[in-house]
C-alpha cells in the first residue's frame, strides 16, 4: 500500500519534471528539471525493488550526466536562447503524435490485458542481479567497458580543436 | 504486161534516190530518170495494143493476197469474205490514164533535164518525179479501193515532197504542208467512204462493188453517203470546193512539177476515181447532182479569181481548178466519157501552158510577175507560139482539142436538163478565154516592162525544153480528134472506146440544138479573146484599172480569193490551236492541280504524323520524365534534413507496426 | 502491489514526453536532454517488467541502457561542440545539410 502511494508520488513527480524539462526556454532551467526527473525515476526504481539500479541511477545520471550537462552549458556559454520558432501546425502535430501514440499503446495494453502473467519470485534482488550479470551477461558487461573506453577516446577526439596536422 | 507499167518508174526512183544522189553524174541521173519514164511509156503502149487485140475488155491480175479472207458480216446480214489482194485491173479507162500519165510524164521528164539543169538537188528531183509517176500509175491500175488508196496516198506524199522541193524557202515548205494537210482532210472522207462500202458490201474490189450495186444489194442512202464521202476525197485531191486552197500555193514548186502533178495527173485522180466508181455514183442520183454542182460552182469561182491574178503561174493554177470543175460537170451529168475526154485534152494543153510559162520564166531569169513582162513575142517566138496554141485550145476555139471536149461536156449538161449547171459552165468558158488572153497580152504583147537584170538575158530555152513543148502543142491540136462527134463527121471513137469501163451515155439532142450549142460555146470564147485583146493591148489595161478603181470592194474581194484562206485559217487552224490551249489549261489546272493537291495532302498527312509523333509520342515519353520529376520534387520535400522529422517518421512507423502486430495477432 | 500496467503506462508517458522534446525543441542541448528522459522512460518499463517476471534481467538491461545513455551523452556533446564550431549556432534546423 505504502509502496503504491510512494510509487504514485514519484511517478507524478517524474512526469511533471519531464514536462518542465521539455517546455523550458532556458537551458539551465531544463537541466535542473532534468535532475528532478532523474531523481524521481530513481525513487521509482526503489519502489519497484531494483535498489541497485536506483543507486546507479543517482550516481550515474544525476551525478554524472546532469553535471556533464551543466558543465557543457557553462563552457559553451549557452546564453543565447534559440528562438523556438516553428509553425504552429507543426508544433501541434509534433506534440499530438507522440502523445497520442503513447495513449493509444497504453490503451491497447489496458484493454487487452498484459499478455504475460506474473511470475512470482520477488523483485530483482541484488544477489540475483549480480549472479546473472556476471553469469549470463558477462560478455556484454565486458563489451560495455570497452565501449566506455571507446567513448572516452572518441569524445576527446571529436571535441578537440582542429589542429593543423589533423586530417579531417 | 500492164503490171510492169508502174514498175519501171519505181525502179528509176529507187536507183536515183539511193545511188544517184551520191554517185551519179547529172547525165547518169537524167538518163536513168528519162529511161525509166520512157520504159513505162513503152509498157503502156504495149498494154494498150494488147487490149485492142484482146477479146476481154477487162483483165485483172492478182500479184498476191496481202490480207487473206476474213469473214465480215455485212449490213444486209450476210457473210462476205473480205480479202485484200495486190490486184491490178486493166481496161479501157486504165489504158487511157496510163497512156496520158506516162506520155505526158515522159515529155515533162525530158523538159526537166533542161529546166532543172542548174539546180543542186538534181538527183533528188528526178527520184521524186519517178516516184510520183509510179504512185500515180498504181492509183489508176488498182483493182480495189485499197490499192487505189495506196497510190492515192503516194501521190499526196510526192506532191508534198515536190511542192516543198526548195524546202529552205519558208513559203515553199509551208505550201507543201498546206497541200498535204488539206489532202489529208479529203483522204479522211475517202477512208470513211471506203469503210462504209466495206460495211455494206463486204468487198473492196471495184468489180465487186459495181456488181453489188447492179444487183441491188446496196441501199440508196448508204450509196449516197459512201459516194459523197468518196467525193470529199476527190475534192481534196482535185482541188475543188471546199478543199482547193492548196493548189495556188503549190505553185511554189518547180514548174515541171506544176505541169505534171497539178495539171495533168494528180489533180485528175479525183476525176478518175469518180469515173471508176460510176455505177455507184449513177445509182445515187443525189451524189451525182452534188458532183455536178460542185464542179460548176468551182469552175466559175476559180475563173473569177484567175481574172485578177498577177503571177503567171497562179493564173494557170486557178485555171486548172476551173477546168477540173468542168470535168466534174461532165461526170456529174452522167457523161463520164466526156469528163475523161476533157481530162485527156486538158492534160495536153495545161501541161503545155505550164511548161511554156516555165520557158518564159526561164527566159526572164526567174521573173513570174506579169506586170513586169510584156513584149516578149518577138524575143522568144517559139515559146510564144506554143503558148498561143495552148491558150487557144483551152479557150475552146473550134478545131483544137479543147473545143471538142468542152463542147461535149456542155452539150451533155444541157441535154440532162440541168440548165443551171450548163449556164455556169458557159460563163466559165467565157471567163476562161478572157483570162487566158489577158495572160497572153500581158506577157507577150505590148511594150516590154521587165527590169534591168532580166532584160539583158532574154533568150529562148534550150532544145530539151522546147521540143517537149512543141510535141505537146501538136497533141493539144490533134488530140481532140479521137473524140470527134458524129455530128461533125467523126465516130466518137473515144466514147465508144471507154464504154466497157464507164458505161454508155447517149446524147439525145436534136441536131439543130447541138449546132446551136457549139456555136454558142465558140462564140463566147471568141468574145472573151477579143475583149481581152481590146483591154490589155489596145488600151493597155486602162479599162481594167478603172473598173477596179470604181469597185474597189469587189476587186479586193476577188483578188483576195474571197478571203477563203483567211476563213479556213481562223476556223480550222484557230480551232485546233484553241483546243490545244484548252488542253494545256486542263493539264495545268486540273491535272497539275490534282497532282499538287495530292502532294499537299501527303505533306499535310506527314506533318500531321510528325505532330502526332512529336506531340503524343514524345509527349508521352517526356511526360513520363516530367511526371517523374514532379513526383520526385514532391517527394524530396520529405528530405528536410531535420532530425526530428526523421525521428518522428521512425516512431510513427514503429507504432504502426506494433499496432498492426498487436491487433492482428 | 504496483500494477504492471501502471508502470508500463508511466514508462510510455515518459517516453512520449521525451520524444516530444526531441522533435519539438530546436535547441540542440535541450534536445539531448529530452533524449535522456526518453531513455529513462524505457528503463522504467524494463525494470517493471523484470519485476513482473521475477527476473533480474530487467534491471540488467536497464543497467546497460544507462551505460549506453552515458556514452551517447558524451559523444553527443563532443559532436555538439564540433557542430557549433562549424555552424556557429545551436539551432537544430541549421543541421539540414542532408536536405533535398
Amino acid at each position: 500500500m505504502i509502496t503504491l502511494a510512494v510509487f504514485v508520488f514519484f511517478a507524478v513527480l517524474a512526469l511533471a519534471a519531464a514536462v518542465l524539462v521539455v517546455v523550458q526556454k532556458n537551458a539551465m532551467h531544463s537541466v535542473l528539471y532534468l535532475a528532478f526527473a532523474v531523481l524521481s525515476t530513481s525513487g521509482l526504481f526503489f519502489t519497484l525493488g531494483a535498489e541497485y539500479l536506483g543507486a546507479i541511477q543517482i550516481l550515474v545520471y544525476a551525478g554524472g550526466i546532469v553535471v556533464l550537462y551543466i558543465f557543457v552549458i557553462v563552457i559553451v556559454n549557452l546564453t543565447e536562447i534559440v528562438p523556438e520558432r516553428r509553425p504552429l501546425l507543426a508544433k501541434i502535430v509534433l506534440v499530438a503524435v507522440p502523445v497520442g501514440t503513447g495513449i493509444e499503446v497504453a490503451y491497447l495494453f489496458l484493454a487487452k490485458g498484459f499478455p504475460v502473467e506474473a511470475r512470482p519470485g520477488g523483485g530483482p534482488g541484488f544477489r540475483a542481479l549480480a549472479e546473472t550479470l556476471f553469469g549470463s551477461y558477462l560478455l556484454p558487461f565486458e563489451l560495455a567497458s570497452v565501449l566506455l573506453l571507446a567513448v572516452l577516446v572518441g569524445a576527446i577526439v571529436v571535441a578537440r580543436k582542429k589542429n593543423l596536422h589533423d586530417p579531417d | 504486161m500492164f503490171v510492169l507499167i508502174p514498175l519501171f518508174p519505181l525502179v528509176g526512183a529507187a536507183v536515183n534516190g539511193l545511188l544517184g544522189v551520191r554517185f551519179f553524174s547529172r547525165r547518169a541521173v537524167g538518163a536513168t530518170a528519162v529511161g525509166a519514164a520512157g520504159l513505162g511509156f513503152a509498157a503502156a503502149v504495149a498494154s494498150f495494143a494488147g487490149l485492142l487485140r484482146a477479146a476481154d475488155p477487162v483483165s485483172v491480175r492478182t500479184l498476191f493476197t496481202w490480207i487473206p479472207a476474213s469473214l465480215v458480216r455485212t449490213a444486209s446480214g450476210g457473210l462476205a469474205s473480205l480479202r485484200f489482194d495486190m490486184a491490178f485491173r486493166y481496161d479501157s479507162l486504165a489504158a487511157v490514164m496510163t497512156l496520158v500519165v506516162t506520155g505526158v510524164g515522159l515529155l515533162i521528164h525530158i523538159y526537166s533535164l533542161g529546166y532543172m539543169a542548174h539546180d543542186k538537188s538534181y538527183a533528188r528531183f528526178f527520184s521524186y518525179l519517178n516516184l510520183f509517176t509510179a504512185a500515180m500509175l498504181v492509183l489508176v491500175l488498182g483493182a480495189n479501193l485499197g490499192i487505189m488508196f495506196i497510190g492515192w496516198e503516194g501521190v499526196g506524199l510526192c506532191s508534198y515532197l515536190l511542192i516543198g522541193f526548195w524546202f529552205s524557202k519558208d513559203s515553199a515548205a509551208n505550201a507543201g504542208r498546206k497541200a498535204f494537210i488539206t489532202n489529208r482532210v479529203g483522204d479522211f472522207g475517202f477512208l470513211l467512204g471506203t469503210g462504209l462500202l466495206v460495211y455494206a458490201l463486204g468487198t473492196l474490189d471495184i468489180g465487186g462493188i459495181a456488181a453489188a450495186v447492179e444487183a441491188g444489194t446496196l441501199a440508196k442512202g448508204t450509196a449516197t453517203a459512201a459516194a459523197l464521202l468518196l467525193f470529199l476525197g476527190a475534192t481534196g485531191k482535185s482541188a475543188q470546193i471546199p478543199l482547193y486552197t492548196w493548189l495556188p500555193d503549190a505553185m511554189e514548186g518547180p514548174t515541171p512539177v506544176s505541169a505534171l502533178i497539178h495539171a495533168a495527173t494528180m489533180v485528175t485522180a479525183g476525176v478518175y476515181m469518180v469515173a471508176r466508181l460510176h455505177t455507184l455514183f449513177s445509182f445515187s442520183g443525189t451524189a451525182l447532182t452534188v458532183v455536178a454542182l460542185t464542179g460548176a460552182f468551182t469552175a466559175v469561182t476559180a475563173a473569177t479569181m484567175g481574172l485578177v491574178q498577177t503571177d503567171i503561174k497562179r493564173v494557170l493554177a486557178y485555171s486548172t481548178i476551173s477546168q477540173i470543175g468542168f470535168m466534174f460537170i461532165g461526170l456529174g451529168v452522167g457523161a463520164y466519157a466526156a469528163g475523161i475526154f476533157h481530162l485527156m485534152t486538158h492534160a495536153f494543153f495545161k501541161s503545155l501552158l505550164f511548161l511554156a510559162a516555165g520557158s518564159v520564166i526561164h527566159a526572164l531569169s526567174g521573173e513570174q510577175d506579169m506586170r513586169r513582162m510584156g513584149g516578149l513575142r518577138t524575143r522568144i517566138p517559139r515559146t510564144y507560139r506554143a503558148f498561143l496554141v495552148g491558150a487557144l485550145a483551152i479557150s475552146g476555139i473550134p478545131g483544137l482539142s479543147g473545143f471538142f471536149s468542152k463542147d461535149e461536156i456542155l452539150g451533155a449538161a444541157f441535154a440532162s436538163g440541168n440548165y443551171l449547171v450548163w449556164s455556169l459552165g458557159l460563163a466559165g468558158a467565157a471567163m476562161t478565154a478572157f483570162y487566158m488572153f489577158r495572160l497572153i497580152c500581158l506577157t507577150f504583147e505590148g511594150e516590154a516592162r521587165f527590169t534591168g537584170g532580166a532584160s539583158g538575158h532574154v533568150h529562148e530555152s534550150p532544145p530539151a525544153m522546147l521540143v517537149p513543148l512543141e510535141i505537146l502543142a501538136v497533141l493539144a491540136i490533134a488530140g481532140g480528134y479521137v473524140g470527134l462527134p458524129r455530128l461533125l463527121g467523126g465516130g466518137a471513137w473515144f466514147g465508144r472506146f471507154l464504154e466497157p469501163s464507164v458505161g454508155r451515155h447517149e446524147l439525145h439532142l436534136p441536131v439543130g440544138t447541138e449546132v446551136l450549142l457549139m456555136a454558142l460555146a465558140a462564140g463566147v470564147a471568141v468574145a472573151g479573146i477579143v475583149a481581152a485583146r481590146a483591154i490589155y493591148v489596145r488600151r493597155k489595161g486602162e479599162p481594167a484599172r478603172r473598173f477596179a478603181a470604181r469597185f474597189p470592194a469587189l476587186y479586193g474581194l476577188v483578188s483576195k480569193k474571197y478571203y477563203v484562206d483567211e476563213a479556213y485559217e481562223k476556223i480550222f487552224v484557230g480551232g485546233v490551236l484553241a483546243l490545244g490551249r484548252i488542253a494545256d489549261w486542263v493539264d495545268r489546272r486540273v491535272v497539275d492541280g490534282f497532282v499538287d493537291g495530292v502532294a499537299r495532302a501527303l505533306r499535310g498527312i506527314s506533318s500531321g504524323a510528325m505532330a502526332f509523333d512529336e506531340g503524343v509520342v514524345d509527349g508521352a515519353v517526356d511526360g513520363v520524365g516530367k511526371a517523374h520529376l514532379a513526383v520526385s520534387s514532391g517527394l524530396r520535400r520529405l528530405q528536410t534534413g531535420r532530425i526530428y522529422n526523421y525521428a518522428l517518421a521512425v516512431v510513427l512507423g514503429v507504432v504502426l507496426v506494433i499496432t498492426i502486430a498487436v491487433t492482428v495477432f | 502491489m504496483i500494477p504492471i500496467e501502471a508502470v508500463v503506462v508511466l514508462g510510455l508517458l515518459l517516453f512520449a514526453i521525451g520524444f516530444v522534446g526531441v522533435v519539438v525543441r530546436k535547441n540542440l542541448v535541450v534536445m539531448l536532454m529530452s533524449l535522456e528522459l526518453l531513455l529513462n522512460g524505457a528503463n522504467v518499463i524494463l525494470v517493471g517488467l523484470g519485476r513482473h517476471w521475477g527476473s533480474p534481467r530487467g534491471a540488467i538491461l536497464a543497467l546497460f541502457v544507462i551505460i549506453m545513455a552515458v556514452s551517447e551523452a558524451a559523444v553527443g556533446f563532443a559532436l555538439v561542440l564540433a557542430y557549433f564550431r562549424q555552424k556557429k549556432s545551436y539551432d537544430v534546423d541549421a543541421l539540414d545539410d542532408l536536405k533535398g
